[in-house]
């Protein structure tokens, strides 16, 4: 069995790019599956999804533990602690990267132990569609040509998976294109259909009664959300020229997370660990104080 | 007569302190955590939120939360039924010395707009009936956005959701009217009523400051442009929330006592302005426009305000 | 103390009063609707020094309830029947909240269709909410139980709501006499509701019922449940025997009635126990060797008591008034899979369905139960689910849908 698992962004398409290889290789007569792991998270937060495939009927479920190929939708998921984008990742695996970086120093960036091939997917697509958006076709693509399936079932699976999204056909064939280009210039590393491992050993473990404050769902610390980094939901990042400001705070008023703050001279300014990168500032600064920039790959703030 | 703020007048009077920290799980770009944000700006952090099952459930998700205040979940159905709980218990408990007067909170109700228009309306009317003291914060999203986006009483005519698409039979999404929540509510004459818009903060801050004069229910109905939902790019949050202001499709009212009084007098921008923004209207304009679709929603729009200036006369 | 004659729904109302409760969000219902009608009456008096509040439905008053006690109110509310089931979903979410409060339930049969006397399908329906259940037979015990419900809701071992069941009608709307405790006595049995884990106020914020995402985290609270529920078996012993102490009687997690020398053994609950009780005495007198094994807390499931009180037994038959359509009686199922293990399990378990729709159960019927639980024992093989259900009843049905389909009235 051959086993798939996307890492991606709330939005970036993981699900469908499971769906497009889960389909292709369906086409081509194999068994396979696709799931989603839905969450609280929202788009731009972490998500996964995966993909099964073998010659015969598939006896497993679930979320993937220990990946044939690791999928990463956005590099800045492999520091996440969030994404688990390391999870059962050993020597064998194989872990694709969309990244702008060459996979040896994605590797070293990554410090990944398995076996790592990228593509500027981001870049493809900002060049292609001119806008940021949905990957999913090319995920797709370069995931089943590292599964080892057809240019022409990918192409076919692209089509039905987005026509399923109510996507036009004009938009459809777009991606296909974009797509298929994505599939023929991934740097391919031969993934290798893991065969049965014994199952590693557990501990059963016996919960005892807590007291019904520590028993039951309930926060008595908060507000304690800051804990959490929102850097890795950014795929651009706001950056205020000071220079252009005219204090107005219509930033610091707009900004859906409060991660605009007023320093003492009365001058916004942004906290990025805290920003997802809406860009809502952007729109609402008239004097174009605030400009966008592209979140550096793979590195965190 | 023209309505003006008294409080609020300039930006640099927003409150620098939060009350709704950073770091939830909601959407990037979400207009409905804006206008929360801003809403607790004045609410502060007395407050204990009973919240309906909705986006904003995800704001306390185990062992997180954003706020500095309480919280409490409750159904879909019966948030401001707790309200009630919590608002009764907390004056029996003052009452009888259990709790001392000095560590009183408000009870803020959350919920979205299904749980608002739809499933909770019987609690809600309950309670205002019953002239409990509460805030009720509804956000917005004209659809059931945290399943996926799907038809509520909420969604404005010609919206497409995922359970109303554009079909052969519908080719302009939903042919019904959005519900009108803030009447249903008027009818019951509570003291206190308003709709808001994030990208109108001092109206919204204004509203909030005025509200507390008030006991008994404040309805507060506050615009949650929504990107996942509405299909925009999360930086147009402010332009949809603007547009659809000056398009005149949300209005920003009070009502005091059940007098309505209107906020702000929008420049009637054509609604095309509006709908062309967002996914969820594309069908409108392509792959062919869908004129008598959108005349139908900017005809709504001139009858209301027709109306409203007969009523209120214009200033 | 002397007694006075009383209704079950007066009873209930007593306990309340009794508890010094502080709030009693309400709804009405047929047969329950008389216990909020007295706690309005003494609401409005001053005899209870609590808010009384009637909400829209009673998903709302639940709602309403467990709020109430998250924020620190000692609570009391009341329904009933389809009022339940209407509030099924706020059951599981108060529960989860880790509020103690009472919650009385007046048993009536489910619609459709829709009826107003008493079976337990509703009751029973919540048995997986987390609520504790404890079921009265009479109306004594339905004022005791609803002191003894408080002492161990509000236990830092438990922390769970309670349900006290009791039936519609023949409970609920029936008189008989009841010593009322004393409420000094009282106050030494329930101490002040001072709970370290609830209330919402300024100077300490607290998120209750927060989301949680991820099934490990979810299975810990969720057993937390079951844990806190188990406690409950040890906390209502020492419940009960302070209960004795400081009243004069005891309430066990099951009755039994003579049961010392019974090699034949009903099972039964709540008010038509007593029914099974005359039967017992009936049958004894005929030379049968049967007792009554009184079901009074169903959650948490005291099944150790169980096995030591049914083992050995020829022949058990388990009395359900109720019925889980396409599996028969709801807690021949409990008691079956408790009596597993038991070495000396009984020869036959046998189940019996009767008095739905508060159908009554005649002498008959108890003679025909016993006989063919006599006969199970011997040969060694249960039998059931057996309806309780007369030919002269079903003649009586037969009429009716002659009437309703059969005879043209001309018009």
């Amino acid at each position: 069995m051959l086993s798939i698992r996307f890492h991606g962004r709330g939005g970036q398409g993981a699900k469908t790019a499971s769906r497009i290889v889960g389909t292709a290789a369906f086409l081509e007569g194999y068994h396979a599956q696709d799931s989603p792991v839905y969450g609280a998270e929202r788009r731009g937060a972490p998500v996964a999804a995966f993909t099964r495939i073998d010659h015969s009927p598939i006896h497993e479920r679930g979320v993937i533990a220990r990946p044939d190929l690791v999928v990463i939708a956005d590099a800045s998921l492999i520091r996440d602690p969030a994404a688990r984008v390391a999870d059962g990742v050993d020597e064998r695996t194989v872990v694709f990267v969309n990244s702008s970086l060459s996979p040896d120093q994605v590797s070293v960036q990554a410090a990944l132990p398995g076996r790592l091939t990228a593509l500027d997917l981001t870049g493809i697509a900002l060049r292609e569609f001119g806008k940021r958006g949905a990957i999913s076709a090319l995920l797709g693509a370069v995931a089943g040509r590292l599964s080892g399936l057809h240019r022409d079932s990918i192409r076919d699976a692209v089509a039905r998976e987005l026509a399923d999204l109510g996507l036009s056909s004009a938009v459809i064939e777009r991606n296909q294109a974009v797509a298929l280009d994505c599939f023929d210039q991934v740097p391919v590393v031969s993934v290798e259909p893991g065969g049965p491992r014994p199952a590693p050993p557990v501990q059963l473990h016996r919960p005892t009664y807590d007291a019904p404050t520590k028993g039951t769902a309930s926060i008595t610390v908060g507000p304690n959300s800051g804990l959490r980094s929102m850097s890795g939901w950014r795929t651009f990042r706001p950056v205020l020229r000071p220079d252009l400001c005219n204090g107005c705070w219509l930033c610091f008023a707009n900004c859906p997370e409060g991660a605009i703050t007023i320093k003492p001279d009365g001058k916004p300014a942004v906290y990025y660990p805290h920003c997802k990168g809406c860009l809502d500032c952007v729109e609402v600064c008239p004097t174009d104080a605030m400009t966008v920039e592209r979140e550096p790959q793979g590195v965190q703030p | 007569m023209t309505w003006e703020p008294q409080i609020f007048k300039t930006l640099h009077q927003i409150p620098r302190e939060e009350h709704v920290f950073p770091g939830t799980p909601l959407c990037a770009g979400c207009g409905g955590l804006e206008s929360l944000r801003l809403a607790a700006k004045v609410l502060g952090s007395r407050v204990v939120y009973v919240d309906a099952a909705g986006c904003m459930t995800n704001l306390a998700a185990f062992p997180f939360t954003p706020l500095d205040a309480s919280w409490l979940y409750t159904t879909m159905g019966s948030a401001p039924a707790g309200a009630q709980g919590v608002r009764d218990a907390l004056d029996v408990l003052i009452a009888k010395g259990r709790v001392p007067k000095e560590e009183d909170v408000q009870v803020v109700v959350l919920g979205g707009d299904g749980s608002t228009y739809d499933m909770a309306l019987s609690s809600t009317s309950g309670a205002i009936t019953r002239q409990l003291d509460f805030y009720y914060f509804c956000y917005d999203n004209e659809a059931y956005g945290n399943t996926g986006v799907q038809l509520s009483p909420a969604t404005p005519y010609g919206a497409r959701t995922t359970t109303s698409p554009c079909a052969v039979q519908h080719p302009a999404g939903t042919t019904q009217e959005k519900k009108d929540i803030f009447e249903i509510w008027r009818a019951h004459r509570p003291p206190y009523m308003a709709t808001v818009s994030p990208r109108f903060p001092l109206d919204l801050e204004e509203k909030f400051a005025r509200a507390a004069a008030y006991k008994g229910p404040k309805l507060f109905l506050a615009f949650a442009a929504c990107p996942t939902g509405w299909l925009f790019d999360p930086a147009q949050t402010p332009d949809v929330a603007r547009l659809a202001v000056e398009c005149g499709l949300w209005p920003l009212k009070e009502a005091v006592n059940g007098v309505v009084v209107h906020t702000y007098w929008p420049k009637l921008t054509p609604v095309e302005e509006y709908l062309k923004l967002q996914g969820r209207f594309r069908h409108l304009f392509e792959p062919v426009v869908q004129t008598e679709a959108i005349a139908h929603i900017q005809e709504r729009v001139h009858g209301y305000w027709a109306r409203v200036k007969r009523e209120e006369g214009n200033s | 103390m002397t007694a006075e004659m009383m209704t079950g729904n007066l009873a209930a109302a007593w306990g309340a009063r009794l508890a010094d409760v502080d709030y009693v969000p309400a709804f009405p219902i047929t047969p329950q609707t008389e216990i909020v009608e007295t706690l309005a009456k003494w609401c409005g008096s001053g005899s209870l020094n609590a808010r009384f509040v009637t909400l829209d439905s009673e998903h709302s008053m639940m709602t309403a309830a467990g709020a109430a006690a998250a924020t620190g109110a000692r609570v009391f509310t009341a329904t009933s029947s389809q009022g339940l089931l209407h509030a099924f979903e706020v059951l599981y979410t108060v529960a989860g909240w880790r509020v103690p409060l009472v919650l009385v339930n007046v048993s009536r049969a489910l619609a459709s269709p829709i009826t107003l006397e008493p079976d337990h399908n509703d009751v029973l329906a919540a048995r997986d909410c987390g609520f504790l259940q404890l079921h009265a037979e009479t109306c004594q015990e339905v004022v005791d139980s609803i002191l003894l419900a408080y002492r161990i809701a509000e236990d830092a071992r438990v922390c769970l709501p309670v349900m006290v069941n009791l039936d519609g009608f023949v409970l609920s709307f029936t008189r008989e006499p009841v010593t009322l405790p004393d409420p000094e006595v009282v106050k030494q049995f329930l101490p002040p509701f001072r709970p370290a884990h609830l209330g919402f106020t300024a100077s300490a914020p607290r998120s209750l019922g927060t989301a949680v995402f991820g099934g490990a985290t979810y299975s810990y609270f969720r057993h937390q449940l079951h844990l806190a529920s188990l406690n409950g078996l040890r906390v209502y012993e020492e419940a009960a025997a302070d209960f004795e102490r400081l009243f004069g009687r005891r309430y066990d997690p099951v009755e039994q009635y003579r049961m010392d020398d019974a090699e034949d053994v009903l099972v039964m609950t709540n008010a038509f126990a007593s029914k099974g009780k005359a039967a017992v005495d009936a049958a004894r007198a005929q030379g049968r060797r049967v007792g009554l094994l009184r079901l009074r807390m169903i959650r948490p499931w005291p099944a150790e008591t169980i096995q030591h009180a049914l083992q050995g037994r020829r022949a058990v038959a388990v009395v359900d008034q109720n019925l889980s359509p396409g599996q028969g009686g709801i807690l021949f199922q409990e008691i079956a899979a408790c009596l597993y293990h038991e070495a000396l399990r009984p020869r036959a378990l046998c189940s019996f369905i009767g008095g739905l729709g508060g159908k009554n159960l005649s002498e008959g019927e108890f003679q025909a139960i016993f006989e063919q639980t006599a006969d199970a024992g011997v040969r060694g093989t249960g039998i059931g689910p057996v309806l309780l259900f007369t030919e002269s009843e079903h003649r009586e049905v037969e009429q009716l849908q002659f009437l309703a389909h059969e005879l043209k009235t001309g018009r």
